[in-house]
């Protein structure tokens, strides 16, 4: 061959390898996104985070003045005013309405007496809502906590990684030995039924909430999510929580979830074990740290009480 | 006596890695229990807690005066013992402990399980249920007596 | 020209099939068999823990030895098997038997591995020395936990716990802010900043090894879960993503780690650490450069080197070998939180402010002598590779 057709395949191989290896570099490429993983399933790894008030309470409700109230100058419900531990934070401290996550009947079928008990729950929300103490959330609400989740999809492992509490659980496709005993977050077993992501949770503690509006479980609960893709950049998550101890009858919540499509976005932490700890054991402190605070129109004083005998121990939740 | 290591560690303030399960208890029991109140009685097992940092044994135990009374003992981790193949069905209600230990300075019926036996003296959670972690070297005081 | 353009046509194809094979084909040495995820990259993924036991720094004695004899290994395995670490007793009613706390057959002893120390940089397998301004901040520290122990049966006794400080009535700088952001136990309870990182249930550092980690992968993103002593835990994610670290204004607790894949070798690369992070005394200026490698189907190697300018002299390298866990039996205990269990500390503050009450009234000793702090040391006998008992 001549020097010049030497030349000219040369070049024409430098052309047509780099049109080549730009395509190759989209199937290979390790900072792709692909809708699907390399064993043919909808791709869910990436971070995510709801967009709702499920948080505060599961079930559908109008706005209301704090995360605390109490009667305001009228006796009505509707009239309440935000109480002292919120005051001080004004339009800040209350709660967004919702159209609520229930399906069906949108009630959630407590027992008679269970349903005293989230009463009971939701009055005393400061000391018992598992939350404020940078608890372990459970499942399903790790789901929709505020704060943005990770999903780290492999094929036979699922890992979920939660910002909240830096709570994270793996959902096992594979065969696996349940655990030694009852935990928060519950053991977490995974199938796919078409493009649908299913995982059967058991082995709860009684700990967790659902939200901050008291509702609650036994150490029956049971909980099967499905995860099912919209788009690549959605998918639509459904809960449906049985516990005869608490229910009546299974029931389901339902709820889309987000991409976080930030170039560069990544979980922060919410270091809260840390954050908490005054709220914790400031009561037990020799000298009381946190006592007094001044604004042009309020002035908040704070007095520490602590619980008399074993009542110190019920308060963290045993 | 601790050696110069232990001592830098302690000294400095920190919590040396390099091992599975820390130098020392998760906190200072002697800053929960107080010496002064030994406390030594044969209880039956009401409840069991498996939890970190510390496994929480809850006992009914008879006083000398015929008084029955709920305690609470805290002793080790649980996850040394999961890992050794225990469940949550290794020490069930019903089952007769002996403990020593020394009460909380809060005065509270809570006491650490300074040693946890069964009446017969054999000291509880010793060997391994099968699936035990294979890593592990046993210790000479804690190897199971031969079988008959 | 067509007369030549099929050779040229020839030419170029087999020069552009050899290029495309060489792009696409992994890159690097050969790999052990079914070591590649799905999508190409190592595979890296299983439960790994280190299943032996190795000081971090190497004794002085073995000087440059790295490895011992097998005689040396099973020596050691006996003396550390034959100690009676929390089952030996000493007098009933003394505080010594208190911090005993519980039995042996809660702690867990791994056999002597083949290593001296962790440490494989410096060659003597000891850590380096430490700059002069963290002597200084090392010294400051320990004059202020001393002083909290000044009245103590510790210091009264000359234990070694007391070393370079003197036995005395209650020291007046009890009433003092610690000099640094405290993790370890002071002699004290006022608070539970006063407490160790461990008994607050944030003990975990980076690096860690001692602990087992669940490693799961995807494109562009390693997880890592780890369980770490009696429940503290915590889950760290290491992202592929070419990006830019967090702007330094930004601190995280286990720092930020941005990865990329040398051949077969996880390389890591984790910087803006908090200033509440403390390992080994190095804070918010710690970098950490790991490099994990599966080496073959059970062993994953890693190595870290660990540098802050700020606190030792030179970087250091620390090896280990991990050896994958039964994963059928769910060995890792996947919630290792020991926050929601945490009745110690509420325990021990509550315990302390009775003590004072009682002193105050004249009913009981002055709580500034007792020793919430040391231990007391080891008197179920010294592990002769942790230095603990």
């Amino acid at each position: 061959m001549s020097r010049r057709s030497l030349i000219a395949a040369i070049l024409a191989t430098a052309v047509v390898t780099a049109i080549v290896s730009v395509s190759v570099t989209r199937i290979t490429g390790q900072t792709s996104r692909p809708a699907r993983t390399s064993d043919g399933k909808p791709n869910f790894s990436g971070v995510w985070q709801v967009a709702n008030e499920a948080n505060w309470d599961l079930q559908a409700h109008e706005a209301r003045a704090g995360a605390v109230t109490q009667r305001g100058v009228y006796p009505y419900a509707y009239a309440e005013v935000p109480a002292a531990p919120v005051l001080a934070l004004g339009a800040a401290a209350g709660v967004p309405g919702s159209i609520g996550v229930v399906q069906g009947d949108k009630q959630i079928p407590y027992t008679a007496a269970a349903a005293m008990r989230k009463a009971d729950n939701a009055a005393h929300w400061i000391d018992r809502d598992p939350e404020l103490k940078c608890y372990l959330p459970g499942v399903p609400r790790a789901t929709y906590m505020p704060y943005p989740f990770q999903i780290v999809q492999s094929g036979p492992k699922i890992q979920m990684i939660y910002t909240f509490a830096n709570a994270a659980r793996t959902i096992h496709l594979d065969n696996v030995v349940g655990p030694p005993d009852d935990t928060w977050m519950g053991h977490s077993v995974g199938r796919w039924e078409g493009d649908t992501l299913v995982v059967d949770v058991t082995h709860f503690n009684d700990k967790t909430w659902f939200d901050r509006a008291g509702n609650f479980h036994s150490d029956a609960l049971h909980v099967v999510e499905r995860f099912t893709p919209i788009s690549a950049d959605a998918l639509r998550y459904e809960a449906t929580i049985e516990d005869p101890k608490v229910f009546s009858r299974p029931w389901t919540i339902a709820m889309p979830i987000y991409r976080r499509l930030e170039p560069d976005i990544q979980l922060l932490d919410y270091p809260c074990i840390d954050f908490t700890e005054e709220f914790m054991y400031g009561h037990l402190r020799k000298q009381q740290l946190v006592k007094h605070w001044e604004g042009d129109t309020i002035a908040v004083d704070i007095r520490r009480k602590v619980p008399p005998g074993e009542q110190l121990f019920d308060w963290y939740g045993k | 006596m601790p050696t110069k290591l232990t001592v830098l560690v302690m000294m400095t303030g920190v919590w040396l890695a390099g091992t599975a399960v820390p130098l020392q208890a998760h906190h200072a029991f002697a800053a929960e229990f107080d010496a002064n109140k030994p406390v030594h009685f044969e209880g039956t097992v009401t409840k069991m807690e498996w939890i970190n940092p510390h496994v929480w044994l809850h006992m009914d135990v008879k006083k000398p005066d015929g008084t029955v009374e709920n305690w609470a003992f805290e002793a080790g981790t649980p996850n040394v013992l999961f890992r050794r193949g225990f469940t949550k069905e290794s020490l069930l209600p019903g089952t007769k402990v002996v403990v020593e230990g020394y009460q909380a300075k809060n005065g509270l019926k809570r006491a650490n399980g300074r040693d946890l036996t069964f009446p017969d003296g054999k000291k509880l959670f010793l060997g391994s249920s099968g699936t035990g972690a294979p890593y592990e070297l046993t210790p000479n005081n804690q190897k199971a007596p031969p079988k008959n | 020209m067509r007369k030549r353009l099929l050779p040229v046509l020839g030419v170029a194809g087999v020069i552009l099939a050899v290029i495309v094979v060489l792009k696409v084909a992994p890159a690097g040495s050969a790999t052990p068999q079914g070591s590649r995820t799905g999508w190409g990259d190592p595979d890296l993924q299983g439960i790994w823990t280190d299943d032996y036991q190795t000081p971090l720094q190497r004794p002085a004695k073995y000087a440059t030895k790295e490895l011992f004899t097998d005689e040396e290994r099973a020596e050691l395995d006996r003396q550390r098997a034959g100690i009676l670490r929390r089952d030996q007793r000493v007098e009933v009613g003394s505080e010594r038997d208190v911090a005993g706390a519980y039995n042996a057959v809660f702690q867990s002893i791994k056999h002597t591995g083949k290593r001296t120390s962790l440490v494989v940089d410096p060659p003597d397998g000891r850590i380096p020395e430490l700059t002069p301004a963290a002597k200084e901040r090392a010294a400051t520290d320990r004059q202020f936990r001393l002083a909290l122990l000044q009245a103590t049966q510790t210091c009264k006794d000359n234990d070694a716990a007391c070393a370079g400080g003197k036995y005395g009535p209650p020291s007046p700088r009890r009433a003092e802010v610690p000099p640094f952001y405290n993790t370890g136990r002071l002699n004290r309870s006022d608070g539970p900043e006063d407490r160790s990182m461990t008994e607050r249930c944030m003990a975990a550092v980076m690096p860690d090894f001692g602990g087992y980690r669940r490693i799961v992968q995807a494109p562009g993103t390693v997880s890592i879960f780890y369980d770490v002593g009696q429940g503290q835990g915590w889950q760290r994610v290491i992202t592929l993503e070419q990006v830019p670290h967090l702007p330094s204004s930004v601190r995280q607790r286990f720092g930020d780690s941005r990865g990329h894949w040398e051949g077969n070798t996880l390389v890591v690369d984790v910087t803006n650490f908090s200033p509440k992070s403390d390992f080994m005394g190095a804070r918010e200026n710690l970098h950490l450069v790991e490099r994990w490698t599966r080496v073959d189907a059970k062993t994953l190697e890693y190595t870290v080197t660990i540098e802050d300018p700020t606190t030792w002299t030179r970087s250091w390298t620390v090896k280990q070998e991990m050896s994958r866990q039964d994963d059928q039996a769910n060995r890792i205990y996947y919630e290792p939180r020991c926050h929601e269990g945490n009745y110690g500390l509420p325990a021990l503050l509550s315990g302390t402010r009775a003590e004072e009450d009682a002193f105050k009234a004249g009913k009981g000793p002055d709580p500034a002598t007792k020793d919430s702090a040391t231990d007391f040391g080891t008197e179920g006998g010294v592990d002769a590779l942790t230095g603990g008992g």
